[in-house]
């Protein structure tokens, strides 16, 4: 069985994000820590998983974006991942989700994938649509937001529970192969291993450039970035730990709160 | 062709998801910039009833789509009944909420249609005779605004970010009910398994003092806690993050996929707040963050904003409190 894990590289979520001169894109820096999507490494944990479970199971990972982008698929066969795959762009600019699942579709189509797996979101742009366009543009079910997963009738259908509002699950059967996107806390994610971690060193990313894939058009056009308007109504309490600490209690105490 | 706007409408148990009424005053606001009418579109086993609830409450047309494949939310089952029951309407806005059914639905949806499709939107904003939709990304640092390439859009809406209107015409739409076949069955689904961990009640706490990743450990927690105990009918809550590291059960998560909360106090401890955690939280009559991080997205929502290590600062103010109820 043949699984693709889609990875992103995304900006630390504490590092600052600033839009650029142009106000096009946000500016990242050098400097700029640059780290695996949190739910992607859940999406490759699970994949990890199923080929503990299983003999015969391999692993690829893909990625798309710019030369930066190549340390996370590495990370990603630190972890464990066999091969990795790199859908090269030239540079940071908007990209909307159908752009990548259509690079990433064109890529899985050739080759034979009975599962493939993503992050529910990425935790930069906040889409959660990748997965599902992937499956739709190659005509496979999906189940998204995915906390449970269980191959069964000998790797023909998957059995998933999908994390719906207030707790409450969803449990569907999808017919392979198909497409799930891995909500986070589904596991924990492992530290890569030693003899992992060398592999990778070594090993080779295939890389594709992007503009060899026929991507289509873009589907939605970024026309603004701005900074969120600080609501009004917001007052920072200043002083030292204690004076601030002092100042809080007499506004709770005013609002009969305490 | 009839160009419309159409909402989704979600419903679980026989009743209609709140937050549908949300997506109907967004289809309400893009009609009055669009100029096209709104038609509601409920898929289920049985609709009869809701649909004609939603034509009575909303003055709105509904079109219910009935089969027994559509007793559960079905991805594959609800796009081909939409896809077949769109006949010789020309959707201009697909409309519904980013839950999980809507951003389950939405992004194949628009493929099949041929549609663009936006996300977790916030916001509207015309823009040279089209319209933009505002979305937030970098966990609510940055605000996008997209437009539309396509003619055709699916457009899923934050939960909160638009108000249930009190007041509809006072007339009744009209109603009309088809029924769908079955598509291709590659994905079935069966059943909804309730929560398995007892829910709290958050809904009734006067005070929650909710943790985020900016705890640092799980040690930190009683901190958390023991300001809650400062507070009567106090709860406490949590983020996504602080949930998934596992320092704390589901049941405590507040913000999408959690629970929706307003509490008369609700004090943020070091969380960040993406547009997820804040759609469960911005009703809140008054709100305290406490973040390290001056740019946190939490305080724009936040009236009363200390830039502190919770870890250090929580300390102090426990100390002060009993300062204070010994003064």
């Amino acid at each position: 069985m043949r699984i693709l894990v889609c990875v992103k590289q995304v900006i630390d979520g504490q590092a600052p994000v600033v839009i650029d001169e142009t106000g096009a894109w946000v500016k990242h820096g050098n400097i700029s820590p640059f780290r695996m999507n949190r739910y992607d490494e859940f999406a490759l944990e699970e994949a990890l998983r199923i080929k503990e479970k299983f003999n015969d199971v391999t692993i690829d990972t893909i990625s798309f974006g710019p030369p930066r982008v190549s340390s996370t698929i590495r990370k990603a066969m630190e972890m464990g991942a066999n091969e990795g795959i790199h859908i090269l762009t030239d540079e940071d600019s908007f990209v909307t989700p159908f752009e990548v699942a259509s690079a990433i579709a064109s890529y899985a189509k050739t080759n034979t994938y009975e599962i493939i797996l993503a992050g529910a979101m990425s935790e930069d742009d906040m889409n959660s649509q990748v997965g599902q366009l992937i499956a739709e543009l190659l005509h496979r079910p999906c189940a998204t937001l995915v906390m449970h997963q269980e191959i069964r009738e000998g790797g023909k259908e998957l059995y998933v529970e999908r994390e719906i509002e207030a707790g409450r699950r969803e449990c569907l059967y999808l017919t392979l192969p198909a497409v799930l996107t891995i909500q986070s806390g589904i596991n924990t994610p492992r530290y890569p291993s030693l003899s992992n971690a060398l592999r990778a060193r070594k090993a080779q990313i295939l890389t594709i450039e992007a503009k060899d894939l026929n991507i289509p058009e873009k589907r939605e056009r970024l026309t603004g970035l701005s900074y969120p308007e600080v609501s009004s109504k917001g007052t920072f309490i200043e002083g030292t730990q204690k004076e601030k600490a002092k100042k809080l209690l007499g506004i709770l105490h005013e609002k009969s709160l305490i | 062709m009839k160009e419309r706007i159409l909402v989704i409408a979600e419903h679980h148990k026989g009743h209609i998801v709140p937050t549908t009424y949300e997506a109907i005053t967004f289809a309400l606001e893009l009609n009055s910039l669009a100029r096209a009418k709104v038609l509601v579109m409920i898929l289920g086993k049985s609709v009869n009833g809701m649909a004609n609830m939603l034509a009575e409450t909303t003055g709105l047309d509904v079109l219910g789509l009935e089969g027994d494949h559509l007793e559960f939310y079905n991805a594959e089952q609800y796009k081909h009944a939409i896809e077949h029951a769109i006949g010789n309407i020309n959707p201009l806005y697909i409309c519904m909420t980013h839950t999980a059914m809507g951003l389950d639905l939405a992004p194949g949806l628009a493929v099949r249609l041929n549609a663009s499709c936006i996300t977790a939107v916030e916001g509207i904003k015309p823009n040279g005779g089209k319209l933009s939709f505002v979305r937030s990304m970098y966990g609510g640092k940055i605000q996008a605004e997209i437009i539309p390439e396509l003619k055709k859009s699916i457009i899923t809406l934050l939960p909160g970010a638009w108000k249930a209107r009190e007041r509809y015409p006072d007339k009744k739409g009209s109603v009309q009910i088809k029924d769908v076949h079955r598509g291709v069955s590659i994905s079935r689904t069966f059943s909804v398994k309730e929560s398995e961990e007892e829910s709290l009640n958050l809904d009734d706490a006067d005070v929650i003092v909710a943790a985020g990743r900016g705890i640092g450990t799980e040690e930190n927690l009683h901190l958390v806690k023991d300001l809650a105990k400062i507070f009567n009918k106090s709860a406490i809550g949590a983020s996504k993050a602080v949930c998934d590291l596992g320092w704390l059960g589901y049941k405590y998560q507040i913000g999408m996929t959690g629970r929706t909360v307003s509490p008369r106090l609700y004090i943020a401890c070091g969380i960040s707040g993406s547009s997820q955690h804040i759609s469960g939280m911005k009703d809140s009559q008054t709100v305290v963050s406490i973040n390290l991080d001056p740019n946190a997205a939490i305080f724009n929502v936040s009236n009363y904003c200390i830039v502190e290590d919770v870890t250090t600062f929580i300390p102090v103010l426990l100390e002060e409190y009993k300062n204070f109820v010994e003064a």
